[in-house]
């Protein structure tokens, strides 16, 4: 099978059955924004916002390069961004304001510049 | 899913925000899309306050309890293989989701092993969130294909004419290994028991044994 067929048959997340190395016996506590992220999955998938498929063909929609490069729950964060936009929930313009307002709130806080809200 | 995600060094493009000990790219958007939707009234800040402690509450400790039941009530341990979802409802602990669990016995024939090849489905509400390994490119790619080897890595050794199973999960069905009970538990308690049951017996990786357990008898 030539490399680009293997390509259309086997989209990123379909792994099962490949040769890998071994088992990486890792394991630990996640972030805090980690687990916020994985609630927010849930909360999402309770409001049939995005579902637990449309979450896994999200990811899968980020291409093999993006999910090759981020973790877990940065690839689950992306994933959801893109989805919300392509069902007209949120508009790209629209959370870079938000993620630079959320940005510019934080370094505040950390300045002691202005006596904002706490961080959830 | 590469082994890259666990050695790249976070070197996010908005150096403003990634130094250290502050919040990250994808932190920001993770706070972000949550405000945005909380502001659009599609979800409650509640909801999400509240599913954070749901998700803190499931344990493997939970699944324990399961176990330890059936392997002390036959009548139980029927019904928790007919239906797995129903019988882990009658011990209190509730789905938050909409997955069935189907759960699959260890006997001396048959030694059942729990893997999701595509992402990283597992029975999160008798188990809590999976092992970072179980996520992991190696465990999925080769549990379906030489799950002996897998198994060996774990320092779990299936005799040949024991038959191993691999059970690949989805968004909808979860699986639950339920593994053999130890010999020499014949005056255990159902809580000394539990304590003999880990996560990896549940996932398939391991055996329950009289050292698996958290507490010495």
């Amino acid at each position: 099978m030539s490399q680009t067929e293997q390509l259309l048959k086997r989209l990123p997340n379909d792994i099962g059955g490949e040769a890998a190395g071994p088992i990486q016996w890792v394991d630990r506590e996640l972030e805090p924004w980690e687990k916020r992220c994985h609630a927010l999955a849930d909360v999402l998938d309770f409001h049939k916002l995005i579902n637990t498929e449309e979450k896994r063909r999200g990811v899968e929609a980020l291409g093999a390069e993006v999910i090759g490069n981020l973790s877990y729950y940065e690839r689950w964060i992306a994933a959801f961004a893109n989805i919300l936009f392509q069902k007209g929930i949120l508009t790209p313009g629209e959370l870079a304001r938000k993620m630079d307002e959320v940005a510019g709130r934080w370094q505040a806080e950390s300045t002691g510049e202005d006596s904002p809200p706490a961080r959830p | 899913m590469g082994p890259q995600e666990h050695d790249h060094d976070h070197d996010h493009p908005d150096d403003e925000i990634a130094q250290a000990g502050r919040p990250g790219y994808y932190e920001v958007m993770e706070t972000a899309v949550r405000e945005l939707l909380i502001e659009k009234r599609l979800i409650e800040a509640e909801e999400i306050r509240r599913q954070v402690e749901v998700l803190d509450s499931r344990t493997p400790a939970l699944g324990a309890t399961v176990v330890a039941r059936a392997w002390v009530d036959p009548a139980f341990k029927s019904r928790l293989l007919a239906n797995g979802r129903a019988a882990c409802e009658e011990l209190g602990i509730s789905f938050y989701d909409d997955t069935g669990l189907i759960v699959l016995e260890n006997t001396g024939q048959v030694h059942n092993l729990i893997v999701c090849t595509l992402c990283s489905c597992y029975p999160r509400a008798v188990l809590g969130l999976p092992p970072d390994w179980y996520k992991l490119k190696p465990y999925r790619a080769r549990a379906v294909i030489e799950p002996r080897a897998v198994l060996a890595e774990f320092g779990t050794v299936v005799p040949d004419d024991v038959e191993v199973r691999v059970s690949d999960s989805t968004a909808m069905v979860r699986y639950l290994v339920l593994p053999q009970r130890p010999a020499g538990t014949d005056d255990y308690t159902e809580e000394q028991l539990a304590a003999l049951v880990t996560r990896d017996t549940m996932i398939g990786v391991a055996p329950a044994t009289i050292r698996t357990g958290s507490t010495v008898r």
